[in-house]
């Protein structure tokens, strides 16, 4: 594990390197424009768990939590989904209906809608803001470099992967990173707040 | 433009130097894979179906600054120049993922890329082991300035999938495996690598730990890339063209 956490710190590092270095300029004078390290340039149709057809770019203007699980994975993403709920359920609750919570799925072959809509009741999820996804096997794994999680599927059909819960900004960009099982989720909910607060003074 | 040539691959097993469970084969599953690297051709049609992974559209998450910088100008590679049917190189994974998903396809999973490459047949133990102490030079000293046509290194398996050695690098879906524990990325790891006891393993070591090094926006001179095809989503794509 402490690999991964090594590689992904890197990956981020080198990530808000770069957008630090761009910064100044582009921000302010193409405001109606999405940033260059919006997530939102990422062209994906995700299929929800209702059937319906979302996009990132959707979401502009409210945050977005990214999880990426799989169904049929009974040790771990259970906790991991549940510390998604937990950031979640940590967010006030008058803020908490333009939150939206995006858990997508890695595994394309078992995680249809159907099933993940059973996933989501069974998880008692199956509420307003949340959406259980499926996408083409490119999309999804582009959106898992763009957060910089790690799946692969072993020959018993079960993932290895990275536990990640992503928070996506009002413009689509990584804001929060909470690696790992089982974390405090306290300052990542008072940063969506605040993202919410400052997006509505705007 | 010519299709690229697809090569369809058999189900099989292979000893990775990161297997799942030591000692362990992994196994693959059927797939088909293109006969040879994308082109800087077959690259520009695409660029000009897809304007925003052009140079001057791209969004920088998905792609370093020197993305296609070896292209004369953003819309036109300079082929007098390059030459032609050299394999399309400083593109960034989301960009050749892109490419791939537009084809139909998508990138070799790693085990895939390393099952293939391990499908070569040698006449003798001298031959193989000659080719592999090549292989390690070759790893040493990849000339991204001088890159040879596709199809020109006269390396091939046994399906007929060629140049998976000798001419560029190449990226495939999960690049960066989830590494055990005991592995870190530092100067150790290739030691580290389990050595297999075949000519391949030191040369594998070096590949693994030089994609191990790149980020999903790195773009050099040196990594270009070829698409597989899931063998469900290839009869489909067939059926409808009929």
């Amino acid at each position: 594990m402490r690999t991964l956490f090594i590689l992904s710190a890197f990956l981020l590092s080198s990530m808000s390197a770069v957008a630090q270095h761009h910064h100044g300029d582009s921000a302010t004078l193409k405001a109606e424009k999405v940033s260059e390290h919006s997530m939102y340039h990422l062209k994906a149709e995700w299929i929800t768990h209702r059937n319906e057809s979302v996009t990132l770019s959707q979401f502009k203007g409210e945050p977005v939590i990214v999880v990426m699980f799989y169904g049929n994975c009974t040790q771990v993403c259970p906790i991991l989904i549940r510390d998604t709920w937990r950031l979640y359920n940590s967010i006030d609750e008058s803020l908490r209906s333009s939150v939206n919570v995006l858990a997508v799925s890695f595994d394309r072959e078992n995680d249809s809608p159907e099933v993940l809509k059973k996933y989501a009741e069974y998880e008692q999820l199956n509420i307003e803001g949340w959406h259980f996804v499926t996408a083409k096997e490119a999309d999804i794994r582009s959106l898992a470099m763009m957060l910089g999680v790690q799946y692969v599927k072993k020959s018993d059909g079960e993932f290895a992967h990275s536990n990640l819960v992503s928070v996506l900004d009002t413009e689509g960009k990584v804001a929060v990173r909470v690696e790992g099982l089982n974390q405090p989720m306290v300052s990542a909910a008072r940063k969506v707040e605040d993202m919410l607060k400052h997006h509505t003074m705007q | 433009m010519a299709q690229q040539e697809q090569v369809l691959i058999p189900a099989g097993s292979f000893h990775s130097i990161l297997p799942e469970v030591k000692g362990e084969p992994i196994s693959v599953d059927s797939f088909y894979i293109d006969k040879t690297a994308v082109t800087n051709e077959d690259f520009l049609q695409f660029l000009q179906e897809n304007d925003s992974w052009q140079k001057d559209e791209i969004p920088s998450i998905f792609a370093a600054q020197n993305y296609l910088n070896h292209w004369q100008e953003a819309s036109t590679p300079g082929l007098e120049e390059i030459g032609e049917n050299r394999p399309v190189t400083h593109v960034s994974w989301f960009a050749a993922n892109a490419y791939c998903s537009d084809k139909g396809g998508r990138l070799p999973a790693l085990n895939e890329w390393e099952y293939s490459a391990q499908l070569m047949d040698f006449d003798s133990m001298q031959e193989m082991n000659r080719f592999s102490t090549e292989l390690i030079g070759w790893y040493s000293s990849v000339d991204a300035k001088n890159t040879k046509a596709v199809g020109s290194t006269g390396i091939q398996n046994r399906h007929g999938v060629q140049d998976q050695f000798g001419l560029i690098m190449e990226w495939v879906e999960d690049y960066k495996p989830i590494i055990a524990d005991e592995l870190s990325l530092d100067c150790g790891t290739v030691g580290r690598l389990q050595q297999l006891g075949n000519t391949y393993s030191y040369a594998a070591s070096i590949r693994y730990i030089t994609r191990m090094s790149f980020n999903p926006k790195t773009t050099t001179g040196m990594v270009g890339f070829r698409c597989a095809y899931n063998l469900e989503d290839r009869e489909s794509s067939k059926n409808s063209e009929l």
